[in-house]
């Protein structure tokens, strides 16, 4: 398009060269075709004006008037011409033809493109005028030069003349009014003529002048240039000159003949208009719009690279041929047929409008399109198209940024107010709407303002008046504001809320609006209620807890003191200061006790040097002089580069505590102490057994401790227990153990338990757990008492008890008798039977005699036996002194009351028994004894047996002279025959055989001694028995 | 003495030498023994079913004789003769009163012995063949039917077979043919045996003709 345009406009000067340059033809033609270049001319013209007309549609009005003129000078141009013409002259034929064919093959220098031969009939640059035909008409035409010169010098341009080599040799009245200077004016000694004329030309453009001359004058080529040339008045107006030579038949160049026009002003025009041009150009080119060049018929002429990259094809698809109606989508294309055709028809223009285009690739585009037709015919224009892509993204971004902005200004968590300049509240945002639970033109108006009645409603009454205020003096003075105060919403409930707003201004200072915004404060506030109550507290507890409180900087100084400290100190830090201990060193001083004051410096010291907690006890005075212990600790407090912003100190008093533990300590040593010199075997065990202490005494008597023998398993209990319990003893003592364990039940156990010099030793020992307040076994502590001696005197108690039982039983006569009856009677009636049987067999007929002998040799059997029972019963009555011991009374009477404790405690008869001390040692039958005494203690039971309580029998023993005497007393029934009851068979007893007190007296006899008995005066009988001490055998 | 293969003597002294000479001498009067050391092994032990009579000593180690006799007082039991080493009157009276044969007191002589055996054995086998009687009676007795069981008493408390069958509610026919039965399966031919047999069945006699009287 841009060539075309190139081709076009600059089409002017030579239109206008060809509109002069015409008429040169007609005046040669006219008598045969000059009707043909009319036609030219014509349609030269009508190009020219219709582009005039386009160019003034598009608004090139400069450019369109230039135009103008061009034609209209070209037109007048034509018009002389033809005056001319018609004024009789008339060229040859011959000449007309070849000038018609000249003309008619009209080529331009610009590059005409093919479609628009039809309309680039003129439109060339240079026109080549075959002036062939001249040359063969040399003669004919010297007639005409007088006509010639006339028209020469007559018509408005300058013609000339140069020999072949390129001397001037003719300038026609023009050229030489215009020079100011002839032909042979130009004669100057030295120099040609050219050279002189040369001299005329711009001297920017004579070396190209004088270059294309000589190649022309050299080559025969015609010449063409344009150049400015030096008028009389020394001003330089632009020509453009064509040559050629004019040659004979050879082909020889007789002259050269060469037209110059003035194209000053063309040129002018021209680079007006190709500033204009340019500026068109650069709308073509700028690609800020598409411009097309369209046919009715639906081509696409031609486009400019914006519509193209709009639309998405390049400039061959446009030169292949484009149209409208692929382009355009069904649904405009009734309309752009219809509608749009007719509407160019119609006014030649096509308002602009927004459409869709198809791209080459099928997506679509949306434009604005606007045409115009070109003037004076409606199927061809222009047309530009817009690409609206952009803008309609740009709209779309737009619209969603309005809604996003909408939302946003719904959104946000804060309250949006809009208010006019004057106050009145026209745009509550949906937050603001839904918190108050009413919309703003639901709010009542009183005299058409909301204002007040939406502080009525909505504000806490407390805040009313100032919010009114503040809103009012906002209004007047246009400032902005801030404020708090309590809003209802819509459950009734009053939240804190700020408020800030701002005028938007216009641009002449004036408050266009007032917007306000409003935060949700009301957490906050009440967080800070809160916080400010719990400050309160804090500090409230500071000064109440039970604990000293300080704090130091990070050298250590005091700066606060808590009051519980004041109080203690009985001094603040201010105090300390004005006491000149404001350095920790000197307040230490002053204030912690001498004898803990070199640790309490040193930890301190090390503390603050390593920036390390500190807890240490020592002895701090009191106001009231007296030195309490504490406990302090401090803890440095650290900011966010980690280095100590300050320490903070706590101590408490523990004095009383120290003291209680003191006190504790000793009695636990004392405890332990006690514990040890008890004469018990004292252990303690874990709630699972394992023993944990043992006392000293324990340890030496096992000789070992308690983490000395260990089991295989581990365990230290097994291992105890397998090494010091006796083996019978072990699987009870285990299990016993063991039961206790589980159930926490207290143990006590008789066993035996080996001794370090190996013995086994009869223990008792009890376990009992201790609990914690939880009921819950914590340990188990155990006692062993050695009680061998114990067990052993049992045994001798249980031996001598079957002894007696059986001594007893052999003392009793009646079983006794019975027995021996039993005994003896037993062989004898074996004896007899056998006897019988002997007999028997040996009546028989005949005589068993084996049988018989059988018998009898169980009859010797059984009679020895029978007198071996004899014999055993004598033995046992046997009063063989044998069995006498060297021992005292005392420890006859003893056992005897030790054998008789039992029945007496059945009887519920007491035993008072009353030994002299040093009893002298006699030899003495302790068994028979012991049966005296028991017989007689016997005796008495069953003499009180119907008596009341309390029954007393009191044994007494004593020396008297010679003999010891033991007096046996009971308070029964007493003795009626106290002569009698010795004698054998004599018993009050029921069922007694009255042998007792007969055998007593034997004993008593056999050592010596007598036996007696007494009445006592209140009741009862005193035995009375006595033994010589000087018995001796 | 006779020796009889179909008895035997059980001893029960806890003095092994006794027991021996005790067999013996009855082995020696053909008289069989079977020995025990204390009363429970004798209560315990599976004794042949013949006629028997137990020597039993007093001095028992576990249950004394006296004592052992009173367990077995209610049912069946062999007639005990009691041996002591020294007896005391109490005892031998009790011994007595309560069914003992006899009481005898160690030594004692093979008469006293032999003589007490042989009148238990005696007693035995008169008990037992009494009581194999009655067994045989009894199991008689028992296949009557229960009409029959109320003929009996009727009849042998002297009833005439009219007032019986008065008694009973059915014609002098029936009880005829009843008596018939009863007196058949009873094995007796005639009223008198009927009667020893309900004496020794221990059959109560009801509604004799006195007693219809003097019962009200």
């Amino acid at each position: 398009m841009d060539s075309a345009f190139v081709g076009f406009v600059s089409v002017w000067p030579t239109v206008a060269l060809i509109g002069l340059m015409a008429p040169v033809a007609v005046l040669f033609l006219f008598s045969r075709g000059g009707m043909v270049v009319l036609l030219n001319l014509g349609l030269a013209f009508g190009v020219a004006a219709s582009l005039s007309v386009a160019l003034l549609n598009s608004g090139e009005a400069a450019a369109a008037r230039d135009g103008a003129i061009a034609v209209a000078v070209f037109f007048v141009t034509a018009l002389c011409v033809g005056a001319i013409v018609v004024s009789g002259k008339s060229l040859s034929a011959a000449a007309a033809t070849q000038l018609a064919a000249a003309s008619g093959l009209g080529r331009s220098n610009a590059v005409m493109p093919s479609e628009f031969a039809e309309a680039s009939v003129a439109g060339s640059n240079g026109t080549m005028i075959d002036i062939d035909l001249y040359k063969r008409t040399e003669a004919a035409l010297r007639e005409r030069e007088s006509e010639l010169f006339q028209l020469v010098d007559m018509i408005p341009s300058h013609v000339w003349r140069l020999t072949p080599d390129g001397e001037p040799a003719f300038f026609n009245k023009r050229m030489v009014e215009y020079l100011g200077v002839d032909v042979g004016g130009m004669a100057k000694t030295g120099v040609t003529r050219l050279e002189v004329l040369l001299g005329f030309v711009h001297p920017e453009d004579a070396t190209e002048f004088k270059d294309a001359l000589n190649r022309s004058i050299q080559t025969g080529g015609p010449f063409s240039l344009r150049y400015r040339l030096r008028r009389s008045d020394g001003a330089y107006r632009w020509m453009s000159t064509r040559a050629e030579p004019l040659r004979d038949g050879s082909g020889r160049i007789l002259q050269w003949f060469g037209l110059c026009h003035d194209i000053d002003d063309q040129m002018r025009l021209y680079s007006e208009l190709e500033e204009r041009e340019a500026r068109i150009r650069r709308l073509v080119d700028s690609d800020i719009i598409g411009i097309v060049i369209w046919d009715l018929d639906g081509r696409i002429i031609d486009a400019n690279d914006s519509f193209l990259l709009t639309v998405g094809y390049d400039r061959e698809d446009l030169q292949a041929g484009l149209r409208w109606y692929d382009m355009t989508p069904p649904e405009w294309q009734a309309e752009h047929t219809r509608y749009e055709a007719e509407e160019l028809k119609g006014t030649g223009k096509m308002q602009p409008r927004e459409k869709e285009f198809f791209r080459k690739d099928g997506t679509r585009v949306p434009v604005l399109i606007g045409a115009a037709c070109f003037e004076g015919q409606s199927s061809q224009g222009v047309a530009y198209i817009l690409d609206l892509s952009e803008r309609k993204r740009a709209e779309a971004a737009l619209r969603d940024r309005e809604s996003e902005l909408a939302q946003l200004v719904d959104m946000l968590p804060v309250y949006i107010r809009r208010l006019t300049p004057e106050g009145e509240p026209v745009f509550f945002n949906k937050r603001l709407t839904d918190f108050i639970g009413v919309g703003l033109m639901d709010i009542r108006a009183t005299e058409a303002s909301r204002l007040a009645p939406a502080i009525d409603d909505f504000v806490h009454p407390d805040e009313a008046a100032q919010v009114m205020g503040t809103l009012r003096r906002a209004v007047t003075t246009g400032e902005d504001y801030i404020m708090r105060y309590r809003m209802r919403g819509a459950d009734g409930v009053y939240r804190w809320i700020e408020t800030r707003a701002e005028p938007l201004r216009n641009q002449d200072g004036t408050i266009a609006q007032w917007y306000s915004v409003s935060l949700d404060i009301d957490d906050e506030v009440r967080a800070q209620a809160a916080l400010r109550e719990r400050e309160r507290e804090l500090s409230q507890l500071v000064d109440i807890v039970p604990v000293h409180i300080r704090r130091l900087t990070p050298e250590g100084d005091p700066v606060f003191f808590n009051k519980r400290l004041i109080d203690f100190l009985g001094m603040a830090v201010a105090d300390l200061d004005r006491m000149g201990l404001e350095r920790p060193a000197a307040a230490m001083q002053a204030l912690v006790h001498p004898d803990d004051l070199p640790h309490v410096r040193e930890v301190v010291r090390q503390s603050l040097a390593a920036g390390e907690p500190y807890a240490m006890k020592y002895r701090i005075r009191r106001a009231d002089g007296s030195y309490r212990w504490v406990d302090g600790r401090a803890e440095p407090v650290r900011d966010e580069s980690g280095a100590i912003s300050q320490w903070y100190s706590v101590s408490f008093d523990i004095d009383d505590q120290v003291h209680a533990q003191e006190a504790l300590r000793e009695r636990e040593r004392l405890l332990g102490q006690m514990v040890e010199s008890l004469p018990a075997l004292i252990f303690c065990a874990a709630p699972n057994g394992e023993p944990t202490y043992r006392s000293r005494q324990l340890q030496e008597f096992l000789g070992f401790n308690v983490n000395d023998r260990v089991a295989p398993d581990g365990s230290r209990l097994t291992g105890t227990l397998d090494f010091v319990i006796h083996p019978d003893d072990l699987a009870t003592v285990k299990e016993q153990y063991a039961h206790s364990l589980s159930t926490g039940e207290p143990y006590a156990l008789r066993h035996r338990l080996r001794r370090a010099d190996g013995e086994y030793r009869w223990v008792e020992t009890r376990a009992a757990p201790m609990r914690n307040a939880n009921g819950e076994i914590v340990q188990w502590n155990a006692i062993c008492l050695d009680i061998e001696d114990q067990v052993r005197a049992q045994d001798e108690l249980r031996l001598a008890r079957e002894k007696m039982a059986r001594a007893s039983q052999a003392a009793s006569l009646a079983e006794l008798s019975a027995s021996i009856a039993h005994e003896i009677n037993q062989p004898l009636a074996a004896v007899v039977a056998n006897s019988y049987a002997c007999r028997r067999w040996l009546t028989l007929e005949p005589p068993n005699l084996d049988r018989a002998q059988k018998t009898v040799e169980r009859i010797i059997r059984d009679a020895n036996s029978a007198s071996d029972v004899v014999n055993g019963i004598r033995a046992l009555f046997k009063s063989s002194t044998d069995a006498r011991v060297s021992t005292t009374v005392a420890h006859i009477i003893a056992d005897a009351a030790d054998l008789m404790a039992e029945e007496a405690r059945r009887h519920r008869v007491r035993m008072n028994v009353e030994v002299e001390p040093e009893m002298p040692v006699m030899t003495l039958d302790r068994v028979q004894l012991q049966q005296v005494l028991i017989n007689l203690m016997r005796n008495g039971m069953e003499a009180m047996e119907a008596g009341a309580d309390p029954k007393l029998i009191s044994v007494r023993a004593f020396k008297r002279g010679a003999v010891i005497q033991v007096n046996v007393r009971d308070q029964g029934s007493g003795v009626a025959s106290p002569d009698k009851i010795f004698d054998p068979f004599f018993t009050t007893k029921k069922d007694g055989m009255g042998m007792g007190l007969a055998v007593c007296r034997s004993i008593v006899e056999s050592h010596g001694g007598k036996l007696s008995v007494e009445s006592n005066e209140g009741g009862g009988a005193t035995f009375v028995f006595t033994l010589p001490i000087g018995l001796k055998q | 003495m006779t020796s009889i293969s179909d008895q035997i003597v059980f001893i029960v002294d806890d003095d092994p030498r006794v027991r021996e000479a005790l067999a013996e001498l009855l082995q020696a009067h053909g008289v069989r023994s079977v020995t025990y050391a204390s009363a429970g092994e004798y209560m315990r032990a599976d004794k042949p079913d013949l006629p028997a009579s137990l020597i039993l000593d007093v001095e028992l180690p576990d249950i004394n004789g006296l004592e052992l006799q009173n367990q077995v007082a209610g049912a069946y039991h062999p007639p005990i003769i009691f041996i002591t080493g020294h007896g005391d009157i109490p005892s031998s009276v009790r011994a007595i009163k309560r069914g003992a044969i006899d009481f005898l007191t160690k030594p004692f002589s093979d008469d006293a012995l032999l003589t007490a055996v042989s009148a238990a054995l005696k007693q035995d086998r008169d008990a037992r063949r009494e009581r194999d009687e009655i067994a045989l009676l009894q199991r008689r007795y028992d296949t009557l039917t229960p009409r029959e069981r109320q003929v009996l008493p009727l009849v042998v408390s002297g009833l005439l077979n009219k007032q019986a069958a008065a008694e009973l509610g059915v014609s002098e026919v029936m009880l005829q043919v009843h008596r018939r039965n009863v007196m058949q399966k009873m094995t007796v031919t005639s009223l008198a045996d009927l009667v020893r047999v309900a004496e020794k069945l221990q059959i109560p006699i009801v509604h004799s003709r006195r007693g219809a009287r003097d019962d009200r």
